[in-house]
């Protein structure tokens, strides 16, 4: 009797009950084996540790959940509730830039019953939201609601260095929320993937939107992830009456000024410092810099959020105060070599105990570099165009104590110049001069007065012993990494 | 010795009363008022410190230059009975931590015995004096137990006499004299309580401080002007070329622009074996016949004064050679960014709402203690590396520190902390051409420039001009410009 009373209210609210019974099975829990690199100790295989994050049907036979929960994946396994099964997935795209990735998995037997999520648009501001996940672990479905507190432009944290569109909830996201589905009326509206770090907020999480997510699919329908590109350049706000009236513009607030277009960026040759401009995408540029886009003032970078690589943006600008107009042709930017993130395999070299690295984010981290010389080549690397004389900036970060390099602390941080009188650009033309059969090998680091100097006999002698004392693997790594 | 004996007895004389012996020392109360480097038309709130201070011969109190920095009112205390004179500060060397007061009133130094300075050796027992609140001395004794190289506070390193002596609190604990010996030996100037080390401005300082100062004209503890790495490096010294019979040497890298080392055509690379008749070791030490093995820069700041000539023995190339360097001091306004500016009132320029000024570590130091990740990372940059960066100019860094908000600066109020290359196509060498470059706007409007972004903004000439008053009524300016 009780039960058929049960059945009754079950039927009463059957469409919202069935839809919450699809959404569950077209969910999965992503189990990720991950090995996280050391760079202190580059050559080995680093320590194995794991994680779990959700995913969610992107298409018929396709998951897409975040790049963070699936990065530096050894073994990635799927589980669907109410399916006791373990299935095997891979990574067919991985997204660092907008921590968003696409998962394979090949057993068919996992998507039946799975019915890929439609994708919505923007929510508004104060709609209410579900965030689908497996947050701290847990095995069961974990359903919370929030509401849509604000839309703007905020840094992805998985790799520090990359903004793009994030809209804020008002409920928590936690660790194994990653990747899933936040959905509003049936439709995914965005990915849930970082929650506040600071300890002034509460109960505010992060969510990537639609037009990201979109970008994502776009950009790797051509079976290849081109990352977001960027302008890659650096403007100033025309609000002063003076500055306007010096440039010969008018009183309308309309325009910025180039102030730095770096000999790496897209823009170089198409735009100088000075240039003012008027408009980008015929669309009006305002004296602050922001632009009118589908109803919302929004920053200029914004603009190249909705490009792809090979994409043209037109701007109107005036040149020593003659109208032009210039296209862009939009190509990967620059930065993305420089600042890696911990899913790229540490690059080395090692000499004599020496071990050589490139400057990068990763490096920064691991080494907490206090050295002003290699705070200013990581900092200013690209705006003050370093890499004019460089690739990457090459730092001795480490020495295992040996003989041959036991008065040679001083060197630890330098940045390594030339050798033998050869300059050196990137980790390739280290190797090689260190190939050199020559019977000294000078190096020189930038400021340094003294040489570092090794003599080929004794390098030679202490390789093998080296190897040995501090069980290193190999000597180099300078393929790998981040193309 | 006999003015001493002289005053003896003077005192006994008139205080037959007292058994105890005269002191040599007098209460120093300095109250010093430092410029405000963030906001350099002010100075800052007063602090009075106290200290004791030796008197040396002629009566002059000797004290250490960071009690006298930037000294507004100075006095003298008599030990006992605490009568109180006005005094100055005759010679301050801030490097070397050294400062001579005295006082126009004779009549207070009069009987108060006179001490003669001298070094000591390594394992003798020195006594500091510190001063009970009823003026009776307290006598702590503690050996000295290293004689070494130190950084002292504002730049540069000297000797130091370290001290263990178990201090007790007091209130005058700025500046003790240590003596040896009925003799000064040196001058505390920095105590740790956990560790119970005392750190000594030491005799052979002191000495060369006063006998600078004896002329009248104080010149200061010279330098050689060049940097050197140690040279245990098998492979170095190879690669220099020094012959195996050659045990010593350091290797320079570095050499000041038109210092004394370089004037006398040392080059980088150049292997320094020995100093006059002093040889100099792999690490760049000296066997001095007291303190034993300390570094060589010791022989040129110390041991000689500025104009003196010394021998420098090289190799290059392995071959030995021999230049004459005359020493010369390297004066803080000597550098492109001043390691400390004491006494002076900071240069600065209001430019309708701009706040232009040089840079100078003493800036950078109103950051903290941890200044060098608190201050505008550029200018640590710049201040750390000057050598390398400004071998060509300018003399000076001319930054933007703020913004004042005025009409005429509207939309600029968030550029902050870069270097100002141009003003209306002028390139600063320093603060002092600004005046010239405002001279001649460029259609009616002042073009600034900077070696970052943003780049180039403009003012109104006119526009400058009309909101200098208000500038300085609205942010009560004492003054828009100081450039001396």
């Amino acid at each position: 009797m009780k039960f058929s009373w049960l059945l009754i209210s079950a039927l009463a609210v059957s469409s919202a009950f069935a839809q919450q019974a699809e959404i569950r099975k077209s969910l999965a829990r992503i189990n990720n084996t991950a090995q996280e690199f050391n760079y202190r100790v580059p050559w080995l295989p680093g320590a194995i540790g794991g994680g779990s994050g959700t995913g969610w049907a992107v298409a018929k036979d396709r998951l897409m959940t975040n790049a963070h929960v699936v990065s530096n994946a050894r073994l990635l396994t799927v589980e669907k509730e109410g399916d006791p099964k373990k299935y095997v997935a891979t990574v067919e795209f991985i997204a660092h830039d907008c921590d968003l990735a696409m998962l394979k998995v090949e057993d068919k037997d996992f998507w039946k019953e799975v019915k890929p999520f439609p994708i919505g648009g923007v929510p508004e501001i104060e709609t209410t939201v579900s965030v689908y996940g497996y947050p701290i672990g847990g095995d069961r479905l974990s359903v919370t609601r929030g509401v849509v507190s604000r839309i703007d432009f905020r840094t992805y944290s998985h790799s520090v260095m990359d903004s793009h569109l994030c809209i804020q909830i008002d409920a928590a996201i936690n660790p194994g929320n990653s990747g899933g589905p936040v959905l509003q009326d049936g439709k995914v509206v965005g990915v849930a993937f970082q929650g506040f770090t600071g300890d002034v907020a509460q109960n505010v999480g992060y969510m990537i939107p639609t037009p990201v997510v979109r970008h994502f699919l776009k950009d790797v329908s051509d079976g290849k992830y081109d990352r977001y590109v960027d302008l890659s350049l650096t403007t100033f706000p025309l609000q002063n009456p003076a500055h306007r009236k010096a440039l010969g513009l008018p009183d309308d607030d309309r325009g910025v000024v180039v102030t730095e277009v770096g000999s790496a960026s897209v823009c170089y040759e198409h735009l100088m410092a000075g240039d003012v401009l008027l408009k980008i995408d015929n669309v009006d540029i305002a004296s602050d810099g922001l632009v009118q886009l589908e109803g919302e003032r929004v920053i200029l970078a914004e603009v190249a959020e909705r490009k792809y690589k090979g994409d043209v943006v037109k701007f109107d600008i005036l040149r020593g105060g003659k109208p032009m107009k210039q296209e862009v042709t939009f190509k990967v930017p620059f930065p993305y070599t420089h600042q890696a993130n911990s899913y790229v395999p540490p690059r080395y070299v090692m000499n004599a105990g020496l071990l050589f690295q490139p400057l990068n984010r990763n490096l920064m981290a691991a080494y907490q570099f206090q050295n002003p010389r290699v705070m200013y080549f990581f900092t200013h690397f690209v705006d003050d165009e370093l890499y004019k004389d460089r690739d990457e900036a090459i730092v001795l970060t480490a020495l295992l104590p040996d003989p041959i390099n036991t008065y040679l602390d001083e060197f630890r941080e330098g940045i390594v110049e030339s050798v033998n009188g050869k300059a050196i650009r990137n980790m390739k033309e280290l190797a090689d001069a260190f190939e050199q059969k020559t019977e000294q090998l000078v190096i020189e680091f930038e400021g340094l007065g003294r040489p570092l100097v090794l003599n080929a006999a004794d390098v030679e002698a202490a390789k093998e012993r080296i190897r040995k004392r501090y069980n290193v693997q190999r000597e180099a790594n300078i393929a790998e990494g981040i193309e | 010795m006999k003015r001493n004996i002289f005053f003896a007895i003077a005192a006994l004389a008139t205080l037959s009363l007292h058994a105890e012996e005269k002191l040599s020392v007098v209460r120093v109360n300095i109250t010093s008022q430092p410029w405000d480097f963030l906001r350099p038309w002010g100075k800052k709130q007063p602090t009075t410190k106290r200290a004791i201070g030796a008197v040396l011969e002629g009566g002059k109190v000797l004290v250490t230059g960071d009690l006298a920095g930037n000294a507004a009112f100075v006095e003298f205390e008599a030990a006992e009975g605490g009568r109180k004179v006005p005094a100055t500060v005759e010679f301050v060397d801030y490097e070397a931590n050294l400062a001579l007061l005295k006082t126009d009133d004779a009549e207070f130094m009069k009987g108060i015995p006179q001490l003669a300075v001298a070094e000591s050796s390594l394992g003798d027992v020195l006594t500091v004096w510190q001063l009970e609140s009823n003026g009776r001395l307290l006598k702590t004794d503690g050996p000295l137990t290293t004689a070494e190289n130190f950084a002292y506070p504002v730049d540069g390193a000297f000797l130091i006499y370290r001290m263990t002596v178990q201090l007790q609190g007091r209130d005058s604990s700025f500046t003790l004299p240590v003596v040896h010996d009925g003799k000064l030996t040196g001058v505390l100037m920095a105590y740790d309580n956990a560790s119970n080390n005392a750190n000594l401005v030491p005799a052979p300082l002191i000495q060369h401080f006063l006998k600078d100062a004896a002329d009248g004209k104080y010149d200061g503890f010279p330098r050689a002007g060049y940097g050197m790495s140690a040279m245990r490096d098998p492979a170095l010294r190879r690669y220099a070329k020094v012959p195996a019979e050659v045990t010593g040497g350091v290797f320079i890298n570095n050499i000041a622009k038109d210092g004394p080392a370089a004037k006398a055509g040392m080059k980088k690379g150049d292997v320094l074996v020995g100093i006059d008749d002093l040889a100099v070791d792999q690490d760049g030490n000296f066997p001095h016949p007291k303190y034993g093995k300390i570094p060589a820069g010791h022989i040129f700041s110390t041991m000689h004064f500025v104009g003196d000539t010394v021998k420098l023995h090289i190799l290059r190339e392995g071959v030995a050679q021999t230049l004459d360097a005359t020493l010369a001091r390297r004066a803080p306004s000597d550098y492109v960014i001043d390691p400390y500016i004491m006494d002076k009132a900071p240069r600065f320029y209001v430019l309708g709402g701009l706040v232009l000024q040089e840079v100078s570590r003493q800036m950078l130091r109103e950051f903290g203690a941890d200044w060098l990740r608190r201050a505008p990372e550029r200018a640590v940059y710049m201040d750390r590396y000057q050598n390398e960066l400004f071998e060509d100019g300018p003399k000076k860094i001319v930054f933007l520190t703020r913004v004042l908000p005025t009409p005429a600066t509207v939309g600029y109020e968030e550029v902050t902390s870069i270097r100002v290359t141009k003003i209306n196509g002028v390139e600063l060498q320093s603060l002092t051409d600004v005046p010239a470059a405002l001279e001649k706007p460029m259609n009616g409007f002042h073009k600034v420039e900077f070696d970052e972004d943003p780049k180039t903004i403009y003012l109104d000439a006119a526009q400058v001009t009309a909101v200098e008053q208000q500038v300085q009524q609205q942010y009560r300016l004492p003054t828009l410009k100081r450039l001396e």
